[in-house]
């Protein structure tokens, strides 16, 4: 069976033929096809077989174990060994995630490096300054042989072994103590009570029984040491990064120019996304100017999005009320947030599309972003009332984006009092006045109903005690007016019933 | 030429069923299925008495001023302007009841920079959930002001724009009716004075009243234009049915 990881190994196209040991060539003339076919193929079976046993250990696994992880939580063991993986990167495009231990290919790496001793020095300077910046003990245990779960083995007894042929890994793996081996204790107690000690041992045993007493785990353990079997890798995957820029071939002081620009960047990026299947909630536009600081542009989004379009139109708003102190050098987009992306799926039924729900939050919410793009974040207010007595403090008004679940704060409620309320309030009451016995705000005032008495707040040492009337202006207007019950007793206008 | 189709169109299949002359038909006497057929057509107009206009617009909740606008309603799309004096005149009490056939529908109304703070027991009284209502605040620039407008207008989601503006170019109000149209949005602009030239489909003015009688109830509403009328119209109203 061919490694399906074999494919991922090879960095360079040109070793692909000498993998490809399954082509068969195409018969070079039609006469005699049949005749021909099989004598190819009986001829390629035979060159094959060296062939698919060198492509086979061509893979050289070199195994790092960190026995000072297992202290360790598993979720900080987990960001380490991701820490780890990332500078094993640099020798390696294979890293694969064991426990306590990371295992990368190298052979393919060997001839650049030239040779495993290189390899390994990069690593270890790497890795121990790591551990120390961490405070860990600094040893670390390495191997390297043919197989991933053979590198495993090796690492973990300590010994630093390196085996190049998998010809040589059962001797070698054979001289290792069983501890090496992830068991549990009932296995081991087993293990032991039969005399066995060593891997050798264990060798020499029939594998159906082993099955039959161990488990096919622990067979298949053995076999993909000894690569007889397939092993499988946690590959590591670097976590999505983007950073695109452009240096632009001449100064733009118009930012209507740019606007391809950053389109074309915006492009690359949709595609990232597309490709790696995300999105993003957040990213930051940077132009550079010639000696000064950069101009940042934050764009966030309310629903995560990788739609070019959407992005685009964003952009533009930015722009639209942007002023740049010099004219624009170069340009840089970086995603500070990547969201997983999530398909919008559309209604079995075609008459539920077309109901309500067809004013779905995603439309308003690219309005919203719009407007608060352009207006800025805290121009747009949503409105609530609250269950306080005091008028002023009755309606409340939120930032948009404060309040996401909407409806759902404890403050915020449905129940009002049953007494008339205007619908605009004015900021400061304002002082009415009384001209020949009568109230007079633009024209005379007089009272259609009320009194309605609001006492409260005196915890705060504004004391709030009014008695509140509903009034009809001349000029046809409806007004809330009060008293104050205390102090000067003045008359003042808060309210318009509008 | 579609007015006339649609006549044909109408009266054809009760030609057999009333032998009368077509003018008796014409004017619905007897006949409520055919007023129904005539007045259900937005497209048909004529140019008779007001009340006997089709029924395609989204009622006032006033029956007076359905009465004398067009389609017995407000318009589903379009600009409206409405004149008042000063703010606070029951302008929006005279909205109120499309703000809660807006809200049901499941659509948002933004208003604007409104010139005094809008108070949300006041709208929870009348009916309507806060939570489709937004405010655009006050200090925001003119530009900028029509710029959400117009934004607001062509999106669906948005059913009822509301905005305090003196005083707009016609190309401007062009612009936002034109917006109003694509997005199916009914925009209401507030205003001082009236400007004769308008282009808005519908011009209110919310009348002074002098009226030093203390049990007056009633605001003169007054229909300085709108697409369909011919002459300008008023009806006494009502606005403050429920304070």
């Amino acid at each position: 069976m061919k490694d399906p990881d074999s494919e991922a190994q090879l960095p360079l196209p040109c070793i692909a033929p000498e993998s490809g040991a399954q082509i068969i060539p195409l018969p070079a003339r039609p006469k005699n096809l049949a005749k021909q076919w099989l004598s190819k193929t009986a001829t390629d079976e035979v060159r094959a077989k060296p062939i698919a046993k060198r492509s086979k250990s061509k893979n050289l696994w070199y195994a790092l174990y960190l026995p000072q992880l297992r202290e360790l939580d598993p979720a900080q063991q987990k960001k380490y060994l991701d820490q780890l993986a990332g500078h094993m990167q640099s020798v390696s495009s294979t890293v694969s995630f064991h426990p306590q231990a990371l295992i990368c290919e190298i052979r393919s790496s060997l001839k650049y490096f030239s040779g495993i001793d290189v390899i390994h020095k990069n690593l270890q300077k790497l890795i121990e300054k790591q551990l120390q910046q961490w405070n860990l003990a600094g040893d670390i245990f390495y191997a390297a042989s043919p197989t991933v779960s053979g590198s495993l083995l090796l690492a973990r007894s300590g010994n630093n072994i390196l085996v190049y042929r998998q010809e040589n890994l059962r001797s070698a793996l054979g001289q290792l103590s069983t501890d090496v081996l992830d068991l549990n204790k009932e296995q081991r107690r087993r293990l032991l009570n039969m005399g066995i000690r060593h891997l050798r041992d264990i060798w020499r045993l029939p594998s159906d029984g082993l099955r039959k007493r161990f488990g096919s785990n622990f067979v298949n353990q053995l076999n993909m040491a000894l690569g007889k079997a397939a092993e499988p890798t946690h590959n590591y995957i670097p976590p999505p990064a983007f950073v695109a820029s452009y240096d632009l071939p001449y100064e733009i002081e118009n930012l209507d120019r740019l606007l391809p620009i950053a389109d074309e960047l915006l492009a690359q990026l949709c595609d990232f996304l597309r490709r790696r299947d995300l999105s993003t909630s957040s990213l930051v536009l940077s132009l550079f100017h010639e000696k000064r600081d950069s101009t940042e542009i934050n764009i966030g989004l309310r629903m995560a999005s990788r739609s070019q379009q959407h992005l685009t139109l964003l952009l533009e708003t930015h722009f639209d009320r942007l002023s740049i102190p010099a004219p624009v050098v170069a340009i840089k987009i970086e995603v500070k947030k990547f969201d997983a992306f999530f398909a919008k799926s559309d209604s079995l039924l075609k008459d539920e599309a077309s109901g309500s729900a067809s004013y779905s939050d995603s439309n308003l919410n690219q309005f919203m972003e719009q407007l608060q793009a352009r207006l800025g974040e805290n121009h747009v207010k949503s409105v609530n009332s609250t269950t306080q007595h005091c008028p002023e403090h009755a309606s409340l008004q939120l930032d948009y984006k404060e309040n996401p679940n909407r409806g759902g704060r404890a403050a915020i409620s449905t129940e009002v009092s049953a007494n008339p309320r205007p619908l605009w309030l004015l900021q400061e009451p304002k002082q009415l006045n009384i001209n020949k016995g009568r109230l007079f705000y633009r024209k005379p005032i007089t009272i259609v109903s009320g009194p309605e008495r609001i006492e409260t707040h005196w915890w705060s040492g504004i004391d709030v005690c009014r008695d509140y009337y509903v009034a009809r202006e001349h000029s046809g207007s409806r007004l809330w007016i009060y008293r104050e019950k205390s102090g000067q007793r003045n008359w003042f206008l808060h309210g318009f019933f509008a | 030429m579609t007015t006339i189709q649609n006549h044909s169109d109408t009266q054809l299949p009760y030609q057999n069923q009333y032998p009368s002359t077509q003018a008796d038909a014409f004017h619905g006497a007897g006949s409520s299925d055919i007023d129904e057929l005539i007045q259900g057509n937005p497209k048909l107009w004529r140019g008779c008495d007001m009340a006997g206009q089709s029924m395609h617009g989204r009622s006032t909740g006033f029956t007076q001023l359905d009465a004398i606008l067009p389609g017995r309603g407000w318009p589903e799309k379009g600009l409206m302007e409405i004149i008042t004096p000063h703010w606070g005149m029951g302008e929006l009490q005279l909205l109120i009841p499309l703000m809660r056939s807006i809200v049901e529908q499941g659509k948002w109304i933004l208003w604007i920079s409104p010139p005094y703070l809008l108070y949300a027991p006041a709208l929870v009284q009348a009916g309507i959930n806060t939570d489709q209502v937004l405010v655009v605040k006050l200090d925001t620039s003119c530009k900028d002001a029509l710029w959400s407008m117009e934004k607001a207008l062509q999106t669906e989601n948005c059913g009822l724009v509301l905005a305090w503006q003196n005083w707009l170019p016609t190309k401007v109000l062009r612009r936002l009716q034109l917006a109003a149209e694509t997005g199916d949005t009914l925009g209401v602009l507030f205003k001082h004075h009236d400007s004769e030239h308008s282009p808005s489909p519908i011009r209110l003015k919310i009348q002074d009243s002098y009226s030093e009688n203390a049990g007056f109830n009633e605001s003169e509403v007054t229909v300085i234009k709108a697409r369909g009328n011919f002459r300008s119209l008023s009806a006494n109203i009502n606005l403050y049915q429920q304070a």
